[in-house]
């Protein structure tokens, strides 16, 4: 009962954001939320991603397939005519179009999480290792040549949400990053990801 | 009941180095130093039977330095007296750019002797490699970031991880995989060493949390790891003995914590890869230098099928 109550509330929730795009009013005071606002946050944020990813396959199928047994350059035009393509079909992409604020506060909260609890030094130290440090980046931009990827910790990525195998989160400096693996691009950034 | 014999320790048997052909200072060594005429044999301890596996394992070595190509060439004569067939690499294949250019002064021209005598190379990807790089076919990576695969002889399964984004995808994969598999040895190899003495990056205690419990689940009796721009082989842990091999390009000389105790042979002075022979229970090592010394060999001995 409790269930099917909790499930009418979750669609009911659903359909005023579809139909506003906005998330629903606060509860009045000494109600209960109508919906997990970080659930919220992360179904939005994946759709976003995944939208992006669909967009990036159906743009890469209209590129000649690699060969099976590429050479490098193959391997490096094929990416690169990726990354353009990407670029010219979200030609005003800019930072915070995948991360708005609710997404980057989820995500720095998330990060958090992974960072907590006896391990936390250790895994601070996993991620200061190979930090490159300040990197200029620019959204749609290819992630640059020669510099290092930072680790990504289990424990945080256990944290964040599911990416699709195209797409990984990286660390620069103390920013967060979206990057297309295959097409060398980042898709968006957000700064101060790493709580203190 | 897993051991480590030492047969020979350090045995530093020094051999004539061949005449190289250096150009203009820079990394270019000719095809001659490859085919030396008139070399000693070097000093292997590894017993080389026909039906064996017999692979390699370099880490950290694109560099396209001149010491690399040496170590190139090294490796080529070992095959000579020990025709391995396989090469994993624990990563850090190429630095500072991942161009054509990278992958053909980084790679194939060092590594041409053995790529020309069938060598298949399996590559596992550092932190200073791009993605990309599990498209380039020499690798053998068949486009995954990481992936499994039976070795041609001997009860033998690899598992190349990437150790940089240990994500929750990818460590179900691994348990699946590993509990899967029904070889009786199983061997992880990645980048970052849970267990390292090196002084600049040194044991990866994340990594050990999310990796080691797996390990000792599934009975896995070696690991290979790079990173730190060293050789060292760790006393067994748990039964485990772990490899890094970070030393087959730039090395950091001298860069060794002293204090963690748990390290059986480390050299931090001259390039080095590792030949390994895989026969039954027993797995035999030379860790092999870039001017022909055994710098460490020992048997490993996995536990008796019942």
């Amino acid at each position: 009962m409790i269930r099917l109550f909790a499930a009418a509330l979750s669609v009911a929730s659903a359909m005023a954001i579809s139909q506003t795009g906005q998330a629903p009013a606060k509860p009045a005071p000494g109600q209960p939320p109508r919906v997990n606002a970080d659930a919220l946050t992360s179904v939005q944020f994946t759709k976003r991603i995944e939208d992006y990813v669909a967009l990036h396959k159906k743009l890469e199928a209209t590129l000649p397939p690699r060969p099976e047994h590429a050479t490098p350059q193959q391997v490096d035009a094929h990416a690169k005519a990726l990354s353009r393509l990407i670029a010219e079909a979200r030609p005003r992409a800019k930072q915070g179009d995948m991360l708005p604020p609710d997404t980057r506060a989820y995500l720095r909260r998330q990060i958090g999480r992974g960072l907590s609890g006896p391990d936390a030094a250790g895994i601070r130290q996993s991620i200061r290792e190979d930090n490159p440090g300040k990197v200029r980046l620019e959204v749609n931009g290819r992630y640059p040549d020669g510099v290092p990827l930072t680790t990504m910790p289990a424990p945080v990525l256990a944290e964040l949400p599911r990416l699709p195998e195209d797409v990984e989160y990286r660390f620069i400096a103390d920013r967060l990053i979206l990057l297309d693996v295959h097409a060398q691009l980042v898709v968006d950034f957000m700064d101060a990801a790493i709580p203190k | 009941m897993r051991r480590v014999r030492h047969r020979h320790g350090l045995a530093l048997t020094v051999c004539l180095i061949s005449a190289w052909l250096v150009v203009d200072g820079t990394a270019t060594v000719g095809p001659a130093a490859a085919q030396a005429p008139a070399q000693q044999p070097l000093p292997l301890t590894l017993p080389n039977k026909p039906d064996s596996l017999k692979f390699g394992v370099i880490g950290d070595f694109g560099t396209g330095k001149r010491e690399q190509y040496l170590l190139g060439a090294q490796m080529a004569r070992v095959r000579e007296q020990f025709p391995f067939t396989l090469m994993l690499t624990v990563g850090d294949n190429l630095y500072g750019g991942n161009g054509p250019k990278d992958f053909l002064n980084k790679f194939e021209k060092p590594y041409k002797a053995l790529l020309d005598g069938g060598v298949k190379f399996y590559a596992s990807l550092g932190n200073h490699d791009s993605r990309q790089q599990s498209a380039y076919e020499p690798f053998n990576m068949g486009g995954r970031t990481y992936y499994t695969f039976k070795a041609p002889k001997q009860s033998v399964r690899f598992f190349a991880l990437e150790s940089s984004y240990l994500d929750p995808q990818q460590l179900q994969w691994l348990e699946r995989e590993l509990d899967n598999s029904r070889d009786d040895w199983k061997i992880p190899y990645f980048h970052h060493p849970l267990y390292s003495s090196g002084g600049r990056h040194g044991s990866d205690l994340p990594k050990r949390k999310a990796l080691e419990p797996m390990f000792l689940k599934h009975g896995v009796s070696v690991v290979f790891a790079g990173h730190d721009h060293l050789y060292e082989r760790v006393t067994p842990q748990q039964g485990i003995v772990h490899f890094v091999v970070g030393s087959s390009g730039q090395l950091r000389k001298g860069n060794v914590d002293k204090e963690t105790g748990f390290t059986d042979a480390v050299n931090a002075l001259e390039q080095a890869f590792l030949a390994v022979e895989i026969d039954g229970d027993e797995m035999y090592f030379n860790a092999v230098s870039r001017t022909g010394k055994v710098i460490d060999s020992g048997l490993i001995a996995r536990p008796k099928r019942k």
